[in-house]
């Protein structure tokens, strides 16, 4: 436990150090959030606010965590992995560290874009219903960031990383139930929406804001969050025998 | 207990030997692995260092196979590897801080300025490790390889892309830490280096190693003169009683004889006469470049392998 986090510490302090990096991190969720939030004219509820502050929250995770699989690349690339790998620490806390800093690092964000929700008018919830939107924004992350880390151990290339993040992000958004309801979605659109894992976690949260305890959505992002790491352990082993 | 010792160490990547029954006995002792690109020297750190399994054959680092007891291994040792792996946003200070805690030290702060100051990095600790030459640089990851006083380090290719006075620098910090007490084995293709400061070389080539003593020993084995001659074109051999063939790199070929001032013109005519266009000749004593063309060219002419050995200890009596 204590190397995990060591490791998560090094990870942190790179990250602090590209001031441009955090201010990036921040800025397209809460670009997201003001332009589309405020200004999109739409009928279907009565504070959009509300419905699509949601949806934020999962995207400012899958940003935060898709494209951070490059972090455990890079450490092999440059051979810091090497290094950590010869030293008599467990070797599986690196990839546990790896998968832990990209979730709290998400989770660091999407705190910064609720508050800019709850100031510029979304519905103040009470602590259990945001302890609950919490766990359920950790449970995505850890399930995106041992996503993102497999592939990136299996593509094992940075350019093919970097085009296969750029090819998944925007359409995952576009495909959840993050910026509609599934009833004015177009039939096709419903369909893939329901089965996106993005979905599970946007209607999750939701279901926090009317008041109920999605305990099968939780679940299921268990599960999920759950298979994914068991492949990426199973990647990461078969990359330090 | 021996610091590393290995029985047929063995590693194939499919059908490519990269090391080949490797034989090796190490302790207390400065070691060079020596060879060019590709002969196999990093394959075998990385055996050693657990990093990744032989095919066959077994190793063992302070008393403790690397197999069996992985993590017992990876307690007794360091590993520098040859990319220059320091945390260039970090400062020098948090670079170390970082590997004092990895191995669970229990005063990480002292023994990081300690180090510090014995790699003669304190007055840049503070600066980012951007800011740091490539000599300071490597030092840093030593002083990092040194948080928990291991038995033994390997370094790979230390002094790579470093200038001169950097590189002495370097091998003068490994010597320091022989003389307290530890096992070091150092990867490099310098021959120079390596009869300098190591106490015994193993040349490697194609995975098998050709010659392993002292530097003093290695170079024993040829006569008191080395001969090199720039040949262009076609090279013709040439057979003379007192001058020996040793091997050629390039254009370039080597000879041996007791005395190389009078075996140079006896030669040159010989080389002329067998038709070869002479450019260049010089004598020098033998060096670790010219022991390791010997074992190269040993090592491709199986056959005339013996008669070679049996003819330079005929030259000698």
């Amino acid at each position: 436990m204590k190397g995990v986090l060591t490791y998560m510490h090094r990870d942190f302090i790179r990250w602090i150090r590209y001031r441009v990096g955090v201010v990036s991190a921040l800025v397209l969720p809460a670009a997201w959030l003001i332009f589309v939030g405020l200004a999109l004219p739409v009928q279907f509820t009565g504070n959009y606010l509300d419905f699509i502050t949601p949806g934020i929250l999962v995207m400012t995770i899958l940003t935060a965590g898709i494209s951070s699989g490059s972090l455990l690349m890079f450490d092999k690339i440059l051979g810091f992995l090497n290094k950590f790998l010869a030293m008599p620490v467990p070797r599986e806390s690196i990839l546990v560290s790896k998968i832990l800093f990209i979730t709290v690092r998400g989770i660091l964000q999407t705190t910064i874009i609720l508050i800019i929700a709850v100031l510029i008018g979304a519905t103040i919830l009470n602590p259990l219903q945001y302890g609950l939107i919490y766990l359920i924004l950790f449970l995505f992350g850890v399930f995106i960031a041992a996503f993102s880390t497999t592939v990136a151990l299996y593509l094992n290339d940075h350019d093919s990383f970097a085009a296969f993040t750029a090819m998944v992000t925007m359409p995952l958004f576009f495909t959840s139930s993050a910026l509609m309801p599934y009833d004015v979605m177009p039939e096709w659109l419903s369909m893939i929406a329901h089965v996106n894992p993005l979905s599970f976690a946007i209607d999750a949260i939701r279901e926090i804001g009317t008041g109920a305890i999605p305990i099968f959505p939780i679940a299921l992002l268990m599960l999920f969050a759950g298979v994914i790491l068991i492949l990426a352990g199973h990647m990461f082993r078969k990359l330090t025998v | 207990m021996t610091a590393i010792e290995t029985a047929d160490l063995t590693k194939e990547f499919g059908s490519l030997c990269a090391v080949d029954s490797l034989n090796l006995n190490i302790d207390g002792e400065i070691f060079g692995l020596l060879g060019p690109n590709g002969s196999g020297k990093t394959t075998t750190v990385l055996m050693l260092t657990t990093l990744i399994r032989q095919t066959r054959g077994s190793a063992s680092v302070c008393g403790y196979d690397t197999l069996k007891e992985p993590d017992k291994v990876r307690g007794c040792l360091s590993y520098v590897p040859q990319d220059m792996a320091v945390d260039t946003n970090l400062t020098g200070r948090e670079n170390m801080l970082i590997f004092a805690r990895l191995y669970g030290i229990d005063n990480p702060k002292d023994k990081v300025d300690e180090l510090l100051g014995v790699m003669d990095l304190s007055g840049r600790a503070d600066d980012l490790a951007k800011t740091y030459s490539g000599g300071m640089r490597r030092r840093l990851e030593l002083a990092e390889a040194l948080v928990h006083e291991p038995e033994v380090i390997f370094l790979d290719e230390p002094t790579l892309g470093l200038d001169v006075s950097a590189r002495k620098k370097i091998w003068q910090y490994i010597h320091n830490l022989n003389k307290k007490g530890m096992t070091i084995f150092v990867t490099t293709h310098y021959m120079d280096e390596a009869e300098k400061f190591c106490d015994r070389v193993g040349i490697i080539d194609n995975g098998k190693i050709t010659a392993l003593g002292s530097p003093a020993e290695l170079k024993a084995g040829l006569m008191s003169d080395v001969i090199t001659v720039r040949i262009e074109g076609e090279y013709h051999p040439v057979n003379k009683d007192g001058i020996l063939y040793v091997g050629n790199s390039g254009d370039e070929y080597s000879y041996t004889s007791e005395n190389g001032s009078e075996a140079l013109p006896v030669l040159a005519d010989a080389l002329k006469i067998s038709g070869n266009n002479v450019m260049a000749m010089s004598i020098h004593e033998p060096s670790l470049d010219d022991v390791f063309l010997q074992s190269v060219g040993k090592q491709e002419e199986e056959q005339g392998f013996e008669e070679w050995k049996y003819r330079l200890m005929l030259r000698r009596r």
